[in-house]
């Protein structure tokens, strides 16, 4: 870590982390540990190559650490104890500076072992936007709307695969139940730009908002080849999808989960727009639509891809019993124990990602930007920009990156169980 | 279902057990004398909403009583095949209805009772470190199956799984609501079940059965039933229960050996789609 930044003046962000109480209904009292001591953590605005100082007060009983999750940080201060990163023991601070880069839709996090404990790392409230504001910003809208979808209350229950994974009690977007937060306030005619960060910490989510499609611009912040308006949106763990939204059909709606019981458990909010009253109105899709490829350019066969070198990874799972989780391998090893292949730097490299198991895998590279190549066993594509990528059960991914940023590189599935049983990897550059 | 649902009704279970509790309680205990209809230790967790679970259990009864005892066939080289039926109503309650049916040299196919069983569960929600849940039974059976024709049981179930480990106990208690019974209490019959996970498919481990006697007045040990079975479950898949074991009754009141077998599917009957 670059030496502390010990000044009088004032730093430019402060984050500090503490136990609270969430409230995502009055019937509701959820005992976590948050930043500045509010869910999600404070809006962090920056702007792209200006350097900010953090300061970082963990007032909580664990040693914490943040995440700047989709940045090009070097690794001590990227927020990762694999990558090298200290950790930051409880009653203590620490204080550094950090260039933003790249601009887009980022996030942070902590980045914890929870174990069994399902109130720690992910599991918590201890996320927050970051958004980097470009140099120049082209984007066309009338105002922004940040939403973070979280799931509260896990248990470990047996999945239909005879595998432990987590059930939530609680499901929330910025942190309260559908109904119980304020909605969000609308100007017929507005164009919306709206942030959707699912920052669960194992599940996929499914959005819509009734009466009303998404164009979608950016995927994990970075703009997409080709924009689209869908009818929903689907986010992995850790993914985020900005979408403008053309506020056009005047009443009181439901932004909300697709599927029934996630938003019986409370996933939405009400956008009302100016002068409109009533119930709000939920219109239930009958199917779950998505796909990364609508986003893409159709690749052509480039030389850059004949000049990746190839790096195969192959994920599945050893078994531990019905009544424990599975330890998760990448290439027949577990973290500590996964390889550590050496990139060179300059050179562009292509993640070939088999996933033999039953689950899907929301795939994360640190500290890098990717270009999906492949996904869910449809056609090449190109152009799609990403740092998280679903990798579906039983099906192979490829993504490509150049290695441009050097430093200890956490590769990981960005689901927290899976990360806790060893799903993760670490690239090290030569 | 979930980890647990591959014991889902094949837990720790004898909802048969008027028979023993019948001799015992007569002290015309000259053999062993347990009608085995449904041999199983009783999972804690139920059948989803919009699930039936349709199950054959088949036992055979190579060593057991030869003789008849008030009016009651013997249990030597009986064979029962018994249908049961479970039907989910929401997430923490289910209900099971039973036709036992028994076939025997001389005796020929025969319907020999059924019985329904109501069970509820701890929800998930309560976040116990164990399963918890309280099945009730009742039902009629034929005086020559049993001289006790209607009988009640509650059961309550504890189960825990630890890694590869399985743990379900299941302390039943009955009573005799119409025959010779009827005025003996409560009997104490109860059950339980060690498994350990050798591979995500198949699973092996111990059941016990027993009928210790009236609460208040235990059987001697001659006079208990004690059934000791080695199984074997088979967790192929989430819609699949297989389960099979042998047993052997080492007190003069148990029949001495026992082949069961349980085959279980599952029909998700409702209209799911992706969303719901």
């Amino acid at each position: 870590m670059p030496a502390p930044i010990w000044s009088a003046t004032a730093p430019d962000v402060s984050l500090q982390i503490a136990p609270c109480t969430l409230e995502p209904s009055p019937r509701h009292h959820i005992r976590t540990v948050a930043y500045n001591g509010q869910v999600p953590g404070p809006l962090l605005r920056m702007r792209q190559g200006e350097e900010q100082t953090i300061e970082i007060h963990n007032g909580s009983d664990d040693r914490e650490i943040v995440h700047w999750h989709g940045l090009f940080l070097p690794s001590d201060i990227d927020g990762a104890m694999e990558e090298g990163t200290p950790m930051v023991a409880p009653g203590a601070s620490v204080r550094y500076s950090l260039i933003p880069d790249p601009p887009g839709f980022r996030w942070f996090h902590t980045h914890t072992f929870a174990g069994k404990d399902l109130n720690k790392g992910q599991y918590s409230g201890l996320h927050g936007f970051l958004m980097i504001e470009p140099r120049d910003n082209p984007g066309r809208y009338d105002r922004e709307v940040f939403l973070a979808l979280h799931d509260w209350g896990g248990h470990f229950e047996g999945g239909d695969d005879g595998y432990m994974n987590p059930v939530y009690d609680v499901s929330t977007i910025n942190g309260k139940m559908l109904g119980f937060g304020e909605p969000v306030r609308v100007k017929q005619g507005a164009r919306v730009l709206v942030h959707v960060l699912n920052s669960s910490p194992t599940e996929v989510h499914w959005i819509a908002f009734a009466g009303h499609g998404f164009q979608v611009i950016a995927l994990d912040g970075n703009p997409v080849p080709q924009t689209q308006t869908v009818s929903m949106l689907r986010l992995a763990p850790a993914e985020r999808v900005s979408a403008v939204v053309e506020m056009n059909a005047p009443g009181v709606w439901v932004l909300g989960e697709v599927r029934k019981h996630i938003q019986n458990s409370g996933m939405g909010i009400v956008i009302e727009y100016a002068g409109a009253s009533g119930t709000p109105v939920w219109r239930q899709p009958e199917n779950l639509i998505w796909n990364y490829h609508q986003f893409a350019f159709s690749a052509k066969p480039v030389l850059q891809e004949e000049d990746a070198a190839r790096i195969d990874l192959t994920f599945d799972s050893k078994f531990q019993g019905h009544g424990n989780e599975e330890l998760w391998r990448i290439n027949g090893k577990t973290y500590p124990h996964t390889d550590e292949p050496i990139l060179t730097a300059g050179r562009r490299y292509r993640l070939v990602m088999k996933n033999e198991s039953m689950d899907d895998h929301p795939m994360h590279l640190h500290r890098h930007t990717f270009e999906v190549r492949q996904v869910d066993g449809g056609p090449e594509i190109a152009g799609l920009m990403k740092d998280v990528v679903l990798v579906p059960a039983r099906t192979t991914a490829e993504v490509e990156f150049t290695a441009s940023n050097p430093g200890r590189t956490l590769f990981h599935c960005h689901q927290q169980d899976h990360m806790d049983r060893g799903f993760m990897m670490v690239f090290r550059y030569a | 279902m979930h980890s647990h649902s591959r014991f889902n009704c094949i837990g720790v279970r004898n909802p048969w057990p008027f028979f023993p509790i019948l001799f015992m309680l007569l002290s015309i205990r000259l053999a062993a004398a347990q009608g085995n209809y449904e041999i199983q230790v009783y999972g804690a967790d139920t059948v989803p909403p919009k699930n039936l679970m349709v199950e054959l259990h088949s036992n055979y009864t190579p060593i057991g009583q030869t003789k008849f005892i008030d009016g009651v066939y013997p249990t030597n080289h009986q064979e029962h095949e018994t249908l049961e039926l479970t039907e989910g109503i929401n997430d923490w309650a289910e209900v099971g209805f039973y036709v036992f049916t028994s076939e025997q040299d001389g005796h020929g196919v025969q319907w020999v009772g059924d019985h329904i069983r109501p069970r509820v569960r701890a929800p998930d929600r309560w976040h116990l470190p164990v399963g918890l849940s309280l099945s009730t039974e009742v039902g009629y059976q034929r005086a020559v199956y049993s001289t006790d024709t209607w009988t009640w049981e509650i059961r309550p179930i504890i189960d825990k799984t630890s890694g590869r480990w399985y743990f379900a106990f299941n302390p039943a208690l009955e009573r005799t609501l119409h025959g010779p019974d009827v005025k003996q209490g409560l009997g104490f019959s109860p059950a339980m079940k060690v498994s350990f996970d050798f591979t995500p498919k198949i699973s092996g481990g111990f059941e016990y059965y027993a009928d210790y006697g009236r609460l208040g007045a235990i059987d001697s040990l001659h006079d208990q039933q004690q059934q000791i079975f080695a199984v074997t479950d088979l967790n192929v898949s989430p819609k699949w229960e297989i389960n099979f074991g042998v047993g052997l009754g080492p007190t003069a009141a148990t029949d001495h050996l026992i082949v069961k077998g349980i085959l279980g599917r599952r029909f998700d009957w409702g209209k799911k789609s992706a969303v719901d």
